[in-house]
């Protein structure tokens, strides 16, 4: 805008033609494997064949139990884990035999490892310091990231006197000071409580609209990837189990593990024939493609009262246990034939009680089948 | 009674024994010592109860009586001693310093098992590991014969009786005191805290002088005072290794009070000793409030 301004023969933009050129992905990992040696002399697997990448400035979460091997994954790509096979780019570049500190990319560390013999401000301009920055310049950048981070004017504060949100917010300045390419997150919320981790939530997540790069961000509660997140990849096992966007993964989950990860579920066995899957208690329905065994997921808050839309599956039973939330009731209900359903019901004054008879109707398109069967 | 005055008065119980301990065995004498170094000498030892201030003027500078005359060669000990203490604790601060990072990320079984062996010599008496120094280093001792087995000398040198002798015996006694404040700030060093330099562009040469060396100062401050302290009084290592040559100022003052038996006067040195040891911990103490406490 402003070169539009003072050179009259520009018309567009200087680089806005280059956009449509092809730009390499900010990140892409292909066929990364890592084992680790335990003390007792077995390996384990922590990467196993592991291909994953970043399309654009996306916010994409890792997501898994301990152990699945996503923090691995994570420091690998800042460059503290070498990796066994496979190859890291950055923007096209190969990075995989590069030593972390020459790496594009930044780390928020779940302890924050704040410095804690420096006052905030040498903290945050850690990366300018190492770069050679002048004074001037170091100072200004310093400001204008506490400014982002909502901490204005503690630059002469040591880390002993910060709260814990305001440590992490300091460890998020510091790792975005040096402007790095990618911003890497592990599990940074996990020592704030609930309303602060909530608000920290919503800021990450605007912050990376903001700054317009890449984020990478591990965790192992999954509300806090739903939130979030543009795409989810859940790992276990050292593999990437699925990779979606939130509603995909939430709605249409890949396996049972991610059905079973992501949020809460009903899983019932299904039986297939003639292109219908049949429920142990004998209702069907008709299935999309040809499955030859399956299973079906039912989301709790897919259960209602009443029913909604033509044929759908309706369960009878008694109610064996409710729980309330607030808004809604949390019902579990036993249903000969098909066992237990976990139901969400809203608290309308009119829910029946433990003991209670007790029908739930789900509409056909709320039924999604996974092509595995659970053991 | 209120919870208040009996924790004020169970607190009050604990500490007399200790402080009537320190009272009898510490201040006292120390007072004393500072008394009698403004007394005047007695002719056949002790003391008469005269101010005297020739003592310290012997040291200093301004005696110049017919009995009582300066002489430099005390303040030259004097400067030797800080200076061979000065060594020593410089030595240990160099081999403790990547002992304690090492041991400190071992396996937890593995580390208790070094800092066992790091405790280890003081079970076993100083003046026989003194003395198996003395084998060590004579000229016809391991040391010896090992450099000309090996061709780098032709004939014996001189270690025994010298500095070097001297600081590598003080080394070997007090490495411990040095390591054992080092190894504890280092292993309250988070490990995250160095990866955090390293992912922020640091070398590993500017991750250990911007981070790994400030976050340890603590440390090695105490690990230099607690060091330097009994190295620059210490007169058993300079007597067995140093021999009459390299004397320090821990030897004089035992010599005034048991061979020359001037009292006053290994009084007055006694309190240079004590001047300079103050000094330090003034340093250090202000250097230690300047520190971010974590």
């Amino acid at each position: 805008m402003y070169r539009a301004m003072i050179g009259p023969g520009h018309s567009a933009c200087p680089g806005s033609s280059s956009e449509s050129t092809l730009m390499p992905a900010p990140l892409e990992i292909t066929a990364a494997s890592k084992s680790f040696r335990t003390p007792e002399g077995g390996t384990i697997t922590a990467l196993d064949d592991v291909s994953f990448g970043l399309d654009g400035a996306e916010f994409v979460t890792l997501l898994g139990p301990s152990g699945c091997g996503k923090t691995t994954l994570l420091r690998t790509i800042s460059g503290f884990e070498a990796l066994d096979h496979g190859t890291i780019r950055l923007e096209g570049q190969d990075v995989t035999d590069w030593p972390s500190h020459k790496r594009p990319v930044n780390t928020v560390f779940q302890s924050y490892a704040l410095f804690t013999h420096m006052p905030v401000s040498r903290n945050v301009g850690y990366a300018l310091e190492i770069a050679g920055a002048d004074k001037a310049t170091i100072r200004r950048r310093v400001g204008e990231m506490l400014e982002l981070v909502g901490l204005a004017g503690l630059e002469n504060r040591r880390i002993s006197q910060l709260s814990g949100g305001q440590k992490q917010r300091v460890a998020l300045a510091r790792a975005l000071a040096g402007r790095p390419k990618l911003l890497l997150l592990d599990e940074p919320l996990s020592a704030l409580d609930k309303n602060l981790r909530q608000k920290m939530q919503h800021e990450l997540k605007s912050l990376q609209r903001e700054l317009g790069i890449g984020f990478i961000f591990v965790t192992h509660d999954q509300g806090e990837a739903l939130t979030m997140s543009d795409r989810i990849a859940v790992l276990a096992h050292g593999r990437i189990q699925q990779l979606g966007t939130p509603q995909a993964l939430y709605r249409r989950p890949a396996n049972l593990f991610t059905a079973d990860f992501l949020g809460d579920s009903n899983l019932i066995p299904l039986v297939v024939a003639e292109g219908r899957g049949i429920l142990p208690d004998g209702q069907s329905f008709t299935l999309n493609g040809a499955p030859r065994a399956g299973t079906l997921m039912l989301r709790p808050e897919d259960l209602t009262r009443t029913r909604r839309g033509e044929a759908g599956l309706t369960f009878k039973g008694v109610v064996a246990a409710r729980y309330y939330s607030g808004k809604d009731f949390q019902i579990e209900l036993d249903c000969p034939g098909t066992g237990r359903l976990l139901a969400v019901l809203r608290d309308d004054g009119a829910v029946p009680d433990t003991g209670a008879e007790l029908t739930l109707h789900s509409a056909t398109d709320a039924l999604h089948v996974i092509e595995e069967v659970q053991p | 009674m209120s919870l208040r005055t009996r924790r004020t008065w169970s607190l009050l119980g604990l500490l007399t024994a200790p402080s009537a301990f320190l009272l009898c065995f510490f201040l006292c004498p120390l007072v004393l010592m500072l008394i009698y170094s403004f007394l005047t000498p007695g002719l056949y030892g002790g003391v008469e109860w005269e101010f005297f201030h020739l003592n310290y003027g012997r040291i200093l500078g301004w005696a110049d009586t017919k009995y009582e005359r300066f002489d430099p060669v005390f303040l030259i000990i004097f400067l030797r001693s800080l200076r061979l203490a000065a060594l020593t604790v410089l030595t240990c601060l160099v081999i403790s310093y990547p002992a304690a990072f090492w041991i400190s990320r071992m396996p937890p079984a593995r580390r208790n098992f070094a800092l066992f062996l790091v405790t280890l010599p003081f079970f076993v008496s100083l003046i026989v590991r003194l003395f198996a120094w003395v084998l060590i280093l004579r000229p016809t001792g391991f040391l010896n014969q090992g450099l000309m087995g090996v061709g780098l000398t032709s004939e014996p040198l001189e270690f025994l009786y010298t500095d070097f002798a001297v600081v590598v015996g003080m080394t070997y006694v007090f490495i411990p005191f040095t390591f054992l404040p080092l190894y504890a700030s280092i292993e309250k060093l988070d490990t995250a805290q160095i990866e955090a330099s390293f992912d922020l562009g640091a070398t590993r040469v500017q991750t250990f002088g911007k981070v790994i060396l400030p976050a340890t100062l603590p440390g090695i401050a105490a690990g230099a005072v607690i060091t330097f302290i009994p190295a620059l009084g210490n007169f058993i290592v300079p007597s067995v290794l140093g021999g009459a040559k390299v004397v320090m100022i821990g030897n004089l003052i035992e010599q005034q009070f048991l061979s020359a038996r001037n009292w006053p006067f290994g009084s007055a040195l006694a309190m240079l000793v004590m001047a300079a040891v103050l000094v330090l911990l003034i340093v250090q103490l202000r250097l230690a409030r300047r520190q971010d406490v974590p």
